[in-house]
């Protein structure tokens, strides 16, 4: 018997970015740093903005394919912090861009993102990266 | 989201060992002593040895998973498999299953994210993808429904 996979919609992400930190040619591949200067977040249970002070370290493999890790901190319109990291996978060439999201928080009314896993679909967009984010369910 | 079966997995788990009580919550390890793994684009088997879940049971009440896997398919490739998992649901249920009862796998939340490594050209397109599971916790060990993320 197979399980069925839902999701439903958990956020738009919209990520502020400033110029990259290009460490270069790396034993793991090609690293380069996005800085997150800002951005904001919206969605039916949660809503606020990116503070400043993330980054998304991003390497580039010998298979074409980049590796994501992200950690930013999200701070809701209620004052709630949320540390959110992602990992994730952006093969341009296939236009695949998937990131599996994880957060930490102490604020109880946003408790329910200690317990839930979630698929994010990326997107670089002209004013920045967006990420669609969906909890599994 | 769109999603695709990727395989269907039944795994054995071996006798826990518990670490017991860490600074992060309860630490357990369960040796994965083996499995079969089939879908429409791969199958075979899973290697003990090289196979565990590292749980840690959190303050609060959900288990976290982290699980690696050593997959090997029927033509011979070795594949790695990662995945983080959570775990979590109404305290008489998790009681149940704590007790190797057969429960309803609705009732409680057993998710896992899925990534591959393999070096076998039959298997790179695993390289590339990001992965969902569901799990069904029975007595012997669990069975995943792995899902390709679209």
């Amino acid at each position: 018997m197979s399980l069925p996979i839902n999701s439903r919609p958990l956020m738009v992400l919209r990520l502020e970015t400033s110029a990259t930190q290009d460490i270069g040619s790396t034993p793991q591949g090609a690293l380069t740093i996005f800085p997150v200067t800002g951005g904001s977040f919206e969605g039916e249970r949660l809503r606020g903005k990116v503070l400043a002070g993330g980054g998304d370290w991003v390497t580039a493999h010998s298979n074409g394919t980049l590796t994501v890790d992200l950690r930013v901190t999200l701070e809701t319109d209620d004052k709630g912090l949320i540390h959110m990291m992602f990992t994730g996978v952006r093969d341009d060439a296939n236009h695949y861009f998937r990131t599996v999201p994880r957060f930490e928080t102490a604020a109880p009314k946003y408790a329910f993102l200690n317990r839930l896993l979630a698929v994010g679909i990326g997107e670089i967009r002209p004013e920045g990266p967006v990420h669609i984010i969906e909890e599994i369910l | 989201m769109n999603t695709r079966l990727l395989m269907t997995m039944h795994v054995k788990v071996g006798t826990l060992l518990n670490i017991g009580a860490v600074p992060y919550g309860t630490r357990r390890t369960a040796p994965l002593d083996g499995g079969t793994f089939e879908g429409p684009r791969l199958r075979g088997t899973i290697l003990p040895g090289s196979s565990a879940d590292w749980q840690l049971l959190r303050s609060d009440g959900v288990l976290e998973m982290d699980l690696r896997f050593t997959l090997r398919t029927d033509d011979g490739a070795l594949i790695l498999m990662r995945s983080f998992g959570l775990r979590h649901g109404p305290p008489e249920v998790i009681a149940a299953i704590g007790r190797g009862e057969t429960v309803d796998p609705s009732t409680y939340y057993f998710r896992t994210m899925p990534r591959f490594e393999t070096a076998h050209p039959t298997y790179l397109f695993l390289n590339r993808l990001v992965a969902v599971a569901s799990g069904d916790r029975r007595r012997e060990g669990p069975i995943y429904t792995i899902h390709e993320v679209l």
